[in-house]
């Protein structure tokens, strides 16, 4: 395991005082906000951000981490002693498991035996029954699972108590069957699913916000889908009626005639499913057939000659 | 072995106060004030008992909680943040509607 320098993170030095980390933290939690930041690693980096700030704002671990990681540097190969936080008490404040899920296998190490103690109100032993904290993930998803409603696999970290009450970051599969007709932004939520129970409390809630992966060929807006149908130009011309792919399986589209290039056709319920499903939208690109044979230039030159057309003409060009 | 769950999708009125409160890692007051503060779509029943609440609506809180933690920010400037990140989303999402990249 490698030691993670929290001060060199949060751009401060060894005896910044809490105002001073305060005000790095805002300032890197600004510049890596997932929602604005254009840097490509900025979930990741605001996680070690947060992970640093929780030690570092908080007295107690603050104190910890500096006896333990007085000789090490960002990077180093790292293992704690036994019991190396042996006179240190750890009231728990700021973050819970549910957000040290995020952090680091060496954030687990260190202060990992604390979570389990936490959680709202929660004092240890004397019969204390506490709900287990909401976990909160974001997942991507295929569009045709929002369509079909089918099931996915997704892979989660989630922080879980060992036999020795130490709270250790462990993945683990889930088999979700992804509710028919989910929308990007949407969230849905797998009851029991969350961090344990403490004395028998039940366990919280995993709520997953979700997200489409990028598609090839579609494009998502709320339930309605887009997507570009490639036309030859005599079926935008003189009508047609083609076949085409849709998320839900293949349909002929009629192509009225004298279509022009960007038309939007639309083809009434056929995006996502839902009350009421979205429609899906076919916008018309016109493509050319090349002019690479001797007869295809002919019948290009056929039309040069015999088509009074004007491409420019009222079109400013 | 992998588990095989049924997800339920949270659409509109899923959610109790109580259970929009714990996802926000908060105390019910915390968003009964948040409510009152009208920082979601539409003005409160008068009863928070009877108050029923969205999975946009606890997304949207939980970025208020977040900016309100890190940034020491006034509920309303936190509030404002965040419609203004809605609407940069929703933006986006037109943008990419149209074949652009937004970034």
């Amino acid at each position: 395991m490698e030691f993670k320098d929290y001060y060199q993170i949060l751009g401060v030095t060894r005896n910044a005082g809490a105002d001073e980390i305060k005000k790095a933290f805002r300032k890197l939690a600004r510049k890596y906000h997932p929602d604005v930041s254009k840097e490509t690693d900025a979930e990741l980096r605001m996680k070690e951000v947060n992970e640093a700030y929780a030690v570092l704002s908080d007295p107690e671990k603050r104190a910890a981490y500096d006896q333990l990681g007085r000789d090490y540097r960002e990077g180093q190969e790292f293992r704690p002693p036994p019991d190396w936080d042996a006179g240190f008490e750890f009231s728990g404040s700021g973050f819970s498991t549910a957000e040290a899920a995020d952090f680091s296998d060496f954030f687990a190490e260190l202060f990992g035996h604390m979570g389990g103690a936490r959680g709202r109100g929660a004092h240890p032993g004397g019969g204390f029954r506490a709900r287990g904290d909401d976990h909160h993930a974001k997942i991507l998803l295929d569009l045709e699972a929002a369509y079909r409603g089918d099931t996915r696999t997704i892979t989660l970290r989630a922080p879980r108590q060992d036999a020795s009450g130490r709270v250790v970051l462990a993945e683990h599969d889930l088999s979700v069957r992804i509710p028919k007709g989910v929308r990007e932004g949407q969230v849905i939520r797998l009851a029991g699913q969350g961090a344990p129970g403490l004395g028998g409390g039940p366990p919280g809630d995993l709520y997953l916000e979700v997200h489409f992966e990028p598609h090839p060929r579609y494009r998502v807006e709320g339930r309605d889908i887009y997507a570009t149908l490639p036309v030859a130009p005599w079926e935008a011309a003189l009508g047609a009626t083609v076949k085409t792919r849709t998320p839900d399986g293949n349909v002929e589209v009629r192509i009225p005639p004298d279509s022009s290039g960007g038309r939007r056709l639309r083809l009434r319920g056929r995006g996502i499913p839902g009350d009421p499903p979205g429609d899906l939208y076919l916008e018309l690109e016109i493509r050319l057939p090349p002019a690479d044979s001797p007869r295809a230039r002919e019948l290009y030159e056929a039309m040069a000659r015999e088509l009074a057309f004007d491409p420019r003409n009222n079109s400013g060009g | 072995m992998t588990e095989k769950l049924a997800a339920q999708l949270l659409e509109e009125a899923a959610l109790t106060l109580e259970e929009v409160a714990a996802g926000c890692r908060v105390e019910v007051d915390w968003v009964i004030a948040r409510v009152h503060d009208q920082v979601l779509a539409g003005p409160p029943d008068p009863d928070p008992a009877h108050w029923a609440f969205s999975g946009a609506d606890l997304l949207r809180l939980r970025r208020i909680q977040s900016l309100e933690r890190d940034f020491d920010a006034d509920p309303m400037l936190a509030a404002m943040v965040v419609d203004l990140l809605e609407e940069l989303a929703r933006l986006r999402a037109r943008l990419r509607s149209a074949g652009l990249d937004p970034d």
